[in-house]
């Protein structure tokens, strides 16, 4: 860890703002500082601060707290970056407001590689599940790495297709790595950690609030080359990322969905203004990049039985209810069930709740 | 004069035989009941009084002493009355013959001297019987759930005065009980509720066929007005119909929290409970100061049904955990430790979120994630381990409301039903257990023998469907079910395959 990165870890325990820091930066630069236990003696910097954050900071500048700061990062695996560190993401560092530290944890080098960030509404609906895990299968099977915030809904749902299928992804978070939000995803996190990146601009101890969030989608869009929307109502708080994207040049692609869903809404309204990508499936995001496809993967030749193939003709016409399927296949409910069971073992069908099936 | 006459008491759901001793003797009028009696032991002593002088005898102005023996057992209810104006008329040499001795009574009298019905009955007189005695005076008001108990002399009365009349022989009239047969009045009985009125639903009733083939506790998941209280209700028809003995057992139970329809008498039908979910957990699992069997034990051979089941305090629910178990309750209170049985089918049911709509294909649900998750993480693993079936209710469309095609009537499902049963209990035969929900971990492995090929099947979904491991068991046990519903000696890989798709919960396919 640099000298640099250690006092702005420093500072990072203040809540300055970015315009502060870098003032505080040029300053330690000019005058040589070297210590984060020096800024608090600084004229120059006392300057900068209010009151407030000048007296935080005098409680702040003791050896021991500052020790063991660094020393619990440390024991963390806590890798800190900042903006002349080797792997601070190339694509961040040209933004107007890139963040000035990274707090990471996992692997690094997942930051300068091509990726493509996933966001949409916490509540998708059975088609939004649908979609969202198939483009990050596809994309994440090319290579290519997931971009996502940690949220519930299409966020959760695209890190874990992305490590089911051995791909790479990247969660932000809107927190420091001790505040995992929402809680029940920790596990989540952890695994993320483990073969992905976690990354935030939060130190571990922050808390998450209400402003960080947003802020965070600032980070998602401009990590990425292309930001994906495959599910979002109206006033959905991915609108940020949007705006975020479009500020950035970064590309925007839109799944379309019923014009009746109020959870596409947003997809819908972006492909209708032009200011989206439409795409229909994770290759039309490959072909965009002039990634080759490659084919490797076959379909696999699936042989079915007489009933079996009902019921697959049956879904072929979207996503059907169990009573629908035991009506019209003629079949008895207990052969009806177990069909039903092979088939999704196989990974031809998907169950959704409220007994409803459709073709995987 | 001393006398002593019986009488009984009850303890949990036996009885145990009561002593009462009347002793009069002269000096300062005083009227004293000793032997551990409750408030309305003691409260007897002017029901009395007033009772014999409504009645038209003399109540003596001498001083007396009742005793309740044995004098170290808590003694409650209004059910000694009758003993006890007996015990004073005869030591007043008011009764002239001394047969009093040969009888139980039992009865709480009303001021003007009418004999009041009693709880708890039924197993006074089955306890009485088992321990020899021979003749039993009741209320009655209660004659109807005594009537099935043969070997026992047992008379009714209505009256002080007829009791009187009767012990000195005065009185022509016939006041013994007459015995009827248990399956005259079974037959009689009928379910209201069948499930031909019961439109689309497949998959839920397929489910509770399974449930009441194999004793398996379910849990019903749908949005409000789906029907599931309605499935739940219909689910006792199918079940096998109630030996004598069973039905003596829960009678008992009912009698003792005099729940009983006294027009009834005996009950035929399996008892269907629905505790409501601000129910405290002592009307749950009974006790209490006039310690009474709770909702879990009057469910007792039969449902116990817990709509909106995350609704009821956590607490509540792993009270439940015991009786799901082992199929009893004990209650240990501070004056007494009380078993009563509970063996019962647990049906719950939820919504799949607060609102009610998450997943509906034409609702759209309002609730939060954390709202969502909140909810589901009210059932814990424990007492999901204990519910083998889940299975998903919809709403149904209008149409199919109003669609002509017959549905499958109750009794068509409960002969499959039977038949089931008949094989687990030849299964069964020599062990403890009757069904195959209840088998223990090495008669499962005993009877759940799985062929390679269903072996395989069970791995794939496994690792398919990210099935929790404690989905495991519960598979094995409600495939051997349907393997029995399907006449099988053994499991196909197909009822394998039937029994993963009531694992919903384990499935997480509808967590957010």
């Amino acid at each position: 860890m640099n000298n640099n990165t250690k006092i702005l870890t420093f500072l990072s325990m203040l809540e300055l703002s970015n315009k502060k820091l870098e003032k505080i930066m040029e300053i330690v630069e000019d005058e040589e500082i070297e210590s984060p236990l020096e800024l608090a003696d600084n004229r120059n910097v006392c300057e900068i601060l209010s009151a407030d954050e000048y007296h935080e900071l005098l409680k702040k500048s003791d050896a021991r707290l500052v020790n063991s700061l660094f020393e619990n990062l440390e024991k963390d695996g806590i890798i800190i970056l900042n903006k002349e560190s080797e792997n601070y993401p190339q694509a961040l560092v040209d933004l107007p407001d890139a963040p000035m530290l990274l707090f990471c944890k996992g692997d690094v080098s997942l930051l300068n590689q091509d990726a493509i960030s996933i966001v949409g509404t916490r509540m998708p609906t059975n088609y939004g599940k649908f979609i969202t895990e198939k483009f990050a299968e596809v994309l994440a099977k090319a290579g290519i790495v997931i971009v996502s915030g940690l949220a519930y809904g299409v966020d959760s749902l695209s890190h874990r297709k992305a490590l089911e299928v051995n791909g790479k992804t990247i969660a932000v978070l809107g927190g420091g790595f001790n505040h995992i939000y929402p809680e029940s995803n920790t596990n989540l996190a952890n695994t993320i950690a483990e073969k992905g990146l976690l990354i935030s601009e939060y130190p571990p101890f922050a808390k998450p609030t209400k402003y960080t969030f947003p802020r965070r989608n600032r980070i998602i869009a401009g990590l990425s080359k292309g930001v994906l929307i495959t599910e979002a109502g109206r006033k959905s708080g991915t609108i940020h990322t949007k705006e975020f994207a479009l500020d950035y040049g970064r590309d925007l692609f839109a799944v379309p969905g019923n014009v009746n869903s109020s959870k596409s809404e947003l997809p819908n309204l972006l492909i209708k203004s032009a200011q989206a990508e439409c795409v229909l499936s994770g290759e039309d995001i490959l072909e965009f990049y002039g990634i080759n496809i490659s084919k490797a993967e076959e379909k696999k030749i699936v042989s079915l039985n007489m009933d079996e193939q009902i019921i697959i003709n049956l879904l072929k016409k979207g996503e059907q209810d169990f009573d629908y399927l035991a009506k019209n296949s003629n079949l008895p409910v207990n052969i009806l069930n177990s069909y039903l069971t092979t088939l999704e073992i196989r990974g031809l069908i998907k169950r959704m709740p409220n007994k409803t099936f459709m073709l995987n | 004069m001393l006398s002593k006459l019986k009488s009984f008491g009850l303890e949990g759901i036996d009885g145990f035989l009561v002593e009462i001793e009347t002793d009069i003797v002269g000096g300062v009028p005083h009227f004293e009941i000793v032997g551990l009696g409750d408030k309305s032991v003691k409260e007897a002593k002017d029901r009395v009084k007033s009772a014999i002088r409504n009645s038209g005898f003399e109540y003596p102005l001498k001083h007396f002493t009742i005793n309740l023996a044995p004098a170290d057992v808590k003694k409650e209810g209004p059910i000694y009355d009758l003993g006890i104006a007996v015990g004073i008329l005869s030591a007043s040499e008011q009764i002239k013959k001394k047969n009093y001795k040969d009888y139980i009574f039992l009865g709480e009298l009303s001021l003007d001297g009418t004999i009041k019905k009693v709880r708890g009955v039924l197993p006074m007189l089955i306890s009485a019987r088992s321990q020899g005695y021979r003749r039993v005076i009741i209320p009655k008001e209660n004659m109807e759930e005594a009537s099935f108990i043969d070997n026992i002399e047992i008379y009714a009365f209505s009256k002080l005065t007829e009791v009187v009349e009767f012990l000195d022989g005065l009185t022509e009239e016939n006041f013994r009980v007459q015995t009827k047969s248990f399956e005259e009045v079974a037959l009689k009985s009928v379910n209201k509720l069948d499930f031909e009125n019961v439109k689309g639903q497949k998959m839920a009733k397929r489910a509770l066929e399974i449930a009441a083939a194999g004793g398996h506790n379910v849990l019903m998941i749908g949005p409000p007005g789906s029907g599931k209280s309605m499935l739940a209700k219909c689910f006792s028809g199918i079940l096998p119909n109630l030996t004598f003995e069973e039905a003596l057992e829960v009678t008992k139970i009912h009698s003792i929290a005099g729940e009983l329809d006294l027009k009834q008498g005996i009950i035929t039908e399996r008892p269907f409970r629905t505790p409501h979910h601000t129910a405290t957990a002592i009307s749950l699992t009974g006790g209490g100061v006039h310690s009474k069997p709770g909702e879990i034990s009057l469910a007792h051979h039969g449902v116990l049904f817990l709509d909106e089941f995350p609704e009821y305090s956590r607490h509540l629910i792993e009270t439940l955990r015991q009786p799901l178990e082992d199929g009893y309750i004990t209650v240990a209170r501070a004056q007494q430790t009380i078993t009563y049985p509970a063996s019962f089918t647990l049906i719950a049911s939820m919504n799949p979120c607060p609102c009610g709509n998450y997943g509906s294909k034409d609702r759209e649900c309002t609730c939060s994630p954390t709202q969502i998750h909140k909810y589901l993480s009210k059932l814990s693993g424990p007492i999901m381990d204990r519910i083998d079936i889940h299975v998903e209710v919809d709403n149904i469309t209008y149409k199919e409301l109003n669609e002509e095609n017959k549905e499958e009537p109750t009794a068509k499902i409960k002969e499959r039903v039977d038949k089931a049963r008949e094989i687990q209990l030849e299964r069964f035969k020599g062990s403890k257990i009757f069904n195959n929900a209840k088998m223990t971990v090495p008669q499962t492995k005993k009877y759940c023998k799985l062929s390679k090929e269903c072996q395989d099947l069970m791995e794939n979904a496994f690792t398919n469907l990210k099935l929790s491991a404690r989905a495991h068991d519960r598979i094995l046990k409600v495939a051997r079910t349907i393997a029995d519903l399907d006449g099988k000696e053994e499991i196909e890989p197909n009822h394998i395959a039937e029994a993963i798709s009531y694992r919903g919960l384990d499935r997480k396919y509808w967590s957010v």
